[in-house]
């Protein structure tokens, strides 16, 4: 992608809305952001301190917002945000920021500061300072239409291994179903276990649902990277499908960003609300379970405990869903001391993940969790997101702990009643 | 001749630019603009947003430890210098003086000088802390430390002018507050109102997705 | 010349040993000016022995032989005393010994310091300043240093001010003026007292431990600080004269709080008789708590390099600790304490901008 600085300040300017303009106006730089943060607590410096991440974004709002910075620029006296800041700001901005909206939920003044990130990366990424691993996966998701590169051939290969192993039909297409299916990349790569585990479980359930060839990624990288164009773009697609295919509800997958981007961002991306309704895969298990269509037998004594995934439980507000089902399925479920909305991030959501330059930092952050699972002593961890799965895995090896992962609707599966029991 | 500009126009000056400057502070806020949200919320924006704003006077477990310096001191300063400047007794008769009409019941004269000493401790500590914290000091502009210097001179004319027998000593304190005045909708000393709003838009947006912020 | 009268650890032994013949010294013009007072009453008394009708109603009024309490139908502290005796001696003693000598003493100080730098120098570290550092103060540390150190240095000011603002500034700035400051100084210094005894309490509860006497002091002392003798003494985190220093102002705090609240909060059914020996020992104990502050001011600033630095940054130079604190230098770099200067600039976010340094750094941490 090319630099072009100047629009991306007008983009900065533009995202600049009455929410960041009280928050702006509400920050006392009391430092208590820092302390909310993975990326502070575990290297202190100072510099990855949350507020400090808005720098460049909080000088523009300085400069055209306020009476003392529009006097300074009108004398002269103020410098204006140049290129060089743009440059120096990049990292803080993507790789040392998951956007998991910790120091969201800390700010005395309640500033919701992941938020703020996510607009200012508009900027920064139409200027054009945005990790390359971040730029390729959104380019990827433009043109091939996942940011793994995963195309419809790969999916059916998947699908293909999931009849045979499960001996179930996988409905494509199927005009009319109830719920349309999304996938994450990953799970269609690394977890078809995953995949397997949903049709079990709806074809146990008898839900009516289907996966549509034209749109069965869920994942967007336009909202990691910060482009309002592509992260559209990637919704509406879904929509679209949705809405041809007449679906009553589409499920989001157990991927973090992904129930994000379609929840909540989407009807804002693409300007007007869903026909349809969107659920997230645990929601559905809950009241899939609740109204009795989900029967499920025994349960397992593993001592385990659940890392919420940030962007489905804190920003996304699934946090009941997971619990109850654990409490089905697992009796020696113990929690973290910080869970729920306050759980600590894995340290490679928001892209970070994607961006090969921040996996050091990211390996480093990692300690945060191996303190948590340290003071806990549980050596299975269940989870809800592809993401943090892989980005766990990663951290637990880099560690050289004995711990196990474990997808929470796999687990699930795990314990169906199965119909010749039935 | 002096005297009498601080205690009548100046004073009026001071007041009219702090009103007009927070009204004015709100009107850029608003004027922003906010786009509506569109995506089918999960409980109501206006019970988060009520919820939110008084939730946050409550520091959250983990911070409450790693930042209670922070916080102590922070509480020690705001909880002081609100019962100070509402209701010491000097204060609420010149509130109902030169604004209000009426006054109120104020504190005896031991419970606002110990909320003054509260006030002072709190405040010094928060400004050590701004000073000293890598964190703090990185942030820090020299708006931050004009605020806090403000605010602290004004605190300190006033204990200067306790025996209330000397005019002059009145004046400096009511002079340095008049500054504070001004100085007011342009700082981020604005927080004493905007929180409002910043609490008010997290909580609305949290409370829609369902999440207690 | 200088080096040799005057050893490297001179400088450390300041911190405190000194001041203890600074103390004796106080000791000492105390005991011969409440002497002399003694003396002086005495002269008085054998200087009426002139018969006067009149004369025994007025000693039975003034009270020389000693305060008799009448009866009145006044209810309160004292109201019984016609006239109390001991207020004339304590007036005297402010202004004819108290304020002068105190002032003497202050002057007399400041002139010391200002030989002794000019003498001595700044005390250099031999070494050099290196490029490794020590952790040696949180900030929690230097907040409540600096805390009360702002807040003495406000009542040592207004209570100065009280002090010798007749003397001095009245003549200065008029009194009309003064009366102002005076009641300005007043009431700013009864308002912070208590914030002080806060503070004095937050130091003593965080440095006792490091402050309690160990068994290398006794060497320390044997060797004077380093003030008689070759070499460094080595010492551990705090030396003998900063432990002297601490307990020193410690009882001397006491004494200031307790006699600052007696005055402060007249309602106890304090006597005058209580009021008067409660300032005089406030003057006495403040006095000397701002001499000791003067010299730990000296050594802190201008006085010795690389002081400074563990109470702003909370990180001081190896080579200092090495040369002042050799025990407690030696015990953090056997537990790997040393932190790269390059760590510290790190950790305080002095880099420049928001570029983060190459990742090796960030693993230096470890």
């Amino acid at each position: 992608m090319e630099h072009d600085f100047a629009k991306g300040v007008e983009e900065l300017g533009r995202q600049i809305d009455s929410r960041i303009a009280s928050y702006f106006s509400s920050c006392v730089h009391c430092g208590l952001c820092a302390e909310a943060c993975l990326f502070y607590t575990e290297t202190g410096d100072p510099r990855y301190t949350p507020i400090y991440k808005l720098e460049p974004m909080r000088r523009l709002w300085k400069e055209q917002h306020t009476f003392w910075g529009k006097f300074a620029v009108k004398l002269g006296l103020s410098k204006p945000l140049t290129e060089q800041d743009f440059a120096d700001w990049e990292e803080l901005v993507y790789d040392s920021c998951t956007m998991c909206g910790r120091c969201s939920m800390v700010c005395p003044v309640g500033n919701d500061i992941a938020y703020m990130i996510r607009k200012e990366r508009e900027g920064f990424s139409t200027a054009g300072y945005s990790p390359v691993g971040m730029q390729e996966a959104t380019h990827r998701a433009l043109t091939i239409g996942s940011p793994m590169g995963v195309t419809l051939k790969t999916l059916k290969a998947a699908l293909a291994h999931v009849e045979k192993d499960t001996g179930l039909k996988i409905p494509m297409d199927q005009q009319g179903a109830d719920y349309m299916t999304l996938f994450s990349s990953m799970e269609i790569v690394n977890f078809p276990e995953y995949i397997e585990s949903v049709a079990r479980i709806f074809d146990a359930a008898g839900v009516s649902w289907t996966i549509s060839s034209e749109a069965f990624e869920a994942t967007n990288s336009g909202i990691q990277i910060g482009s309002h164009e592509a992260a559209g773009e990637l919704v509406s697609r879904v929509v679209n499908a949705a809405e041809s295919l007449g679906v009553k509800f589409v499920i989001s997958p157990e991927c973090g960003h992904a129930y994000s981007a379609i929840r909540w961002e989407g009807p804002n991306l693409i300007g007007r609300p869903y026909k349809f309704e969107i659920i997230h895969i645990l929601e559905l298990l809950d009241q899939l379970q609740k109204d009795g269509r989900l029967q499920l037998s025994g349960h397992t004594d593993t001592p385990l405990t659940f890392h919420d995934p940030c962007q489905i439980v804190r920003r996304g507000g699934v946090v009941g869903p997971p619990r109850d089902l654990l409490g089905k399925v697992a009796s020696g479920f113990v929690e973290m001391a910080d869970h729920g909305t306050m759980n600590w991030c894995c340290g490679g959501g928001g892209g970070v993940s994607a961006n090969e330059r921040a996996e050091e930092l990211r390996l480093k952050v990692f300690d945060r969790k191996r303190k948590q699972l340290e003071e806990l002593g549980v050596k299975t961890m269940v989870t809800a997101c592809a993401n943090c799965r892989i980005v766990l895995e990663e951290g637990i090896e880099d560690r050289e702990m004995d711990v196990e992962v474990i997808g929470l609707t796999e687990l699930v599966a795990e314990y169906l009643t199965t119909k010749s029991a039935q | 001749m002096i005297g009498q500009l601080i205690d009548g126009p100046l004073w009026y000056f001071s007041l009219a630019v702090f009103c007009l400057g927070v009204l004015f502070r709100f009107f850029t806020i608003l004027r922003a603009g906010l786009k509506p949200d569109l995506a089918i919320p999960r409980a109501g924006g206006a019970a988060g947003a009520l919820r939110n704003l008084f939730t946050r006077f409550v520091p959250r477990r983990d911070v409450a430890t790693r930042g209670r310096l922070t916080l102590v001191a922070g509480y020690l300063f705001h909880l002081g210098l609100f019962a100070l400047l509402f209701f010491a007794r000097p204060h609420v008769d010149f509130y109902a003086e030169r604004i209000t009409g009426f006054d109120w019941p104020a504190l005896p004269y031991w419970a606002f000088i110990i909320s003054a000493e509260i006030a002072f401790i709190g405040l010094l500590l928060l400004w050590l802390h701004r000073l000293l914290h890598p964190v703090t000091r990185l942030l820090s502009t020299a708006d931050d430390h004009i605020g806090t210097g403000l605010v602290f001179l004004v605190m300190l004319t006033g204990c200067l002018a306790l025996a209330q027998s000397f005019e002059p000593l009145r004046l400096l304190h009511l002079f340095l507050a008049e500054l504070l005045l001004i100085y007011f909708p342009f700082s981020s000393l604005m927080h004493t109102f905007t929180f409002v709003f910043s609490r008010g838009y997290t909580g609305a947006i949290m409370g829609r997705k369902g999440v207690n912020a | 010349m200088g080096r040799v009268l005057f050893p490297q650890n001179v400088a450390d032994a300041m911190k405190g040993g000194w001041l203890f013949l600074l103390c004796v010294l106080m000791l000492l013009l105390l005991v011969t000016s409440t002497a002399a007072i003694g003396a002086e009453t005495a002269e008085q008394a054998q200087a009426i022995p002139v018969p006067n009708p009149s004369a025994d109603l007025w000693r039975e009024v003034r009270q020389r032989d000693g305060i008799v309490v009448g009866k009145t139908q006044v209810a309160g502290v004292d109201s019984g005393a016609l006239i109390n005796p001991y207020g004339e001696t304590w007036r005297n003693f402010r202004m004819q010994q108290l304020i002068p000598y105190s002032g003497y003493l202050l002057v007399g100080m400041l002139l010391l310091l200002l030989l002794f730098f000019a003498i001595r120098g700044k005390v250099k570290v031999n070494a050099g300043m290196s490029d490794k550092k020590l952790f040696r103060y949180s900030l929690y540390e230097r907040m409540i240093h600096w805390f009360i150190a702002s807040v003495f240095l406000f009542l040592a000011l207004t209570g100065l001010i009280l002090l010798f603002g007749r003397s001095l500034l009245i003549p200065w700035v008029g009194q009309e003026l003064f009366s102002l400051l005076a009641s300005a100084s007043k009431e700013g210094h009864n308002l912070f007292g208590p914030v002080f005894v806060v503070a004095l309490l937050l130091i003593f509860i965080r440095f006792v431990r490091r402050n309690i006497y160990q068994r290398g002091d006794l060497t320390w002392l044997l060797k004077g600080g380093g003030i008689i003798g070759k070499g460094h003494v080595p010492s551990n985190f705090f030396n003998m004269g900063e432990k002297s220093m601490f307990w020193l102002l410690v009882l001397l705090g006491i004494v200031i709080i307790g006699s600052g609240l007696i005055l402060v909060f007249p309602l106890f059914g304090q006597t005058r008789v209580t009021m008067e020996l409660a300032h005089l020992s406030h003057a006495i104990t403040t006095l000397l708590m701002i001499l000791v502050i003067m010299g730990h001011i000296y050594i802190g600033s201008v006085g010795m390099e690389g002081a400074l630095d563990g109470m702003t940054t909370g990180y001081c130079d190896l080579n200092w600790a090495r040369e002042h604190h050799a025990q407690w230098a030696e015990r953090c770099e056997q537990e790997g304490q040393v932190v790269s200067e390059a760590e510290v600039s790190r950790l305080r976010g002095e880099s420049s901008g928001g570029h983060i340094p190459p990742a090796g750094a960030q693993e230096s941490g470890q």
